[in-house]
């Protein structure tokens, strides 16, 4: 493997398939599973799967209708509580 | 009085140190609330709690730490005081294991020929039913880490728990959330039954 990158087989990546779409792996370690799913006819179409999965959770962060109301109300709330307005 | 210029001083830079580090994760901290509450009132009432419970307990918080993950934990056992609830125990299973599964789950997904349904369809209904209807150990993990885009340490502060745990969590309730969300489509006429109703069901 180029640049000494270990070999990963399926099940491997299978395994840290959920750490490799957080980001949490090591810089080695997501490059390889990454040089894998590139390649591997199995493994790709679960990575896409999994990450439209992901897509479509990540897109039910909701945004507040009007955060400048909710601003001032906390921040009257913490005046009444004795903040200043250093 | 120099001993009350002192103490005004003082509570002059407590205040700018909350205004600094902790006002400034207002959008963090509603958005965290509004994916507990799932109701902008509630999460309203809620953000203004965490804030007030903050202010009280500044002096708790070491400046220079992880000010936002300090919020959202306040706001976290706040939305649970309010609920009444009691946190529920739940059994850490082995995280790898939960990743193979979600294998079994793809593959079912590809022999009924909707590998590509959470990109075709908008589900995003069903998603927040399915986050509800989670017990609360996994809806939590789910809402750090998926919708709130929180890492595995920040998670595991935020809920006391090691980052192992959140692993194993996260990973079974995005298997359950992946499951709820096939059955939808199955229920709603989106993808076609299996014949096999057995093939339906993962179990690890």
């Amino acid at each position: 493997m180029p640049g000494g990158m270990p070999m990963l087989d399926c099940e491997s990546v299978m395994r840290q398939l959920w750490d490799f779409l957080d980001g949490e792996l090591t810089p080695e370690r997501m490059a390889a599973v990454r040089a894998h799913i590139e390649m591997c006819k199995r493994c790709y179409p679960q990575h896409e799967f999994e990450q439209s999965f992901l897509d479509a959770v990540a897109a039910r962060r909701r945004q507040h209708s009007d955060p400048q109301r909710l601003r001032r109300r906390v921040a009257d709330a913490l005046r009444a509580k004795g903040l200043s307005d250093a | 009085m120099p001993g009350q210029i002192m103490a005004d001083e003082r509570k002059l830079q407590r205040d700018r140190e909350f205004h600094a580090e902790a006002l400034r994760w207002l959008p963090e901290v509603t958005r965290f609330a509004l994916s507990l509450t799932r109701d902008e009132s509630d999460a309203d009432d809620l953000v203004q709690e965490t804030y007030l419970k903050a202010y009280e307990a500044w002096d708790t918080y070491t400046p220079g730490t992880e000010c936002r993950g300090w919020l959202f934990t306040i706001c976290r056992h706040s939305f649970y005081r309010r609920r009444l609830r009691e946190e529920r125990q739940v059994t850490c299973d082995d995280p790898e294991l939960e990743a193979l599964a979600a294998v079994a789950v793809h593959a079912s997904a590809r022999q009924g020929g909707y590998a590509d349904l959470f990109a075709r369809f908008d589900l995003s209904e069903a998603i927040d039913r399915a986050i509800a209807a989670l017990p609360e150990a996994f809806r939590d993990v789910v809402l750090l880490v998926d919708v709130n885009d929180q890492s595995y340490e920040a998670a595991a502060d935020t809920l006391d728990v090691p980052v192992g745990t959140v692993r194993s969590r996260l990973f079974r309730a995005r298997r359950l959330l992946q499951e709820a969300l096939i059955d939808h489509a199955r229920d709603a006429g989106l993808v076609r039954a299996q014949t096999d109703a057995g093939a339906n069901r993962h179990e690890s």
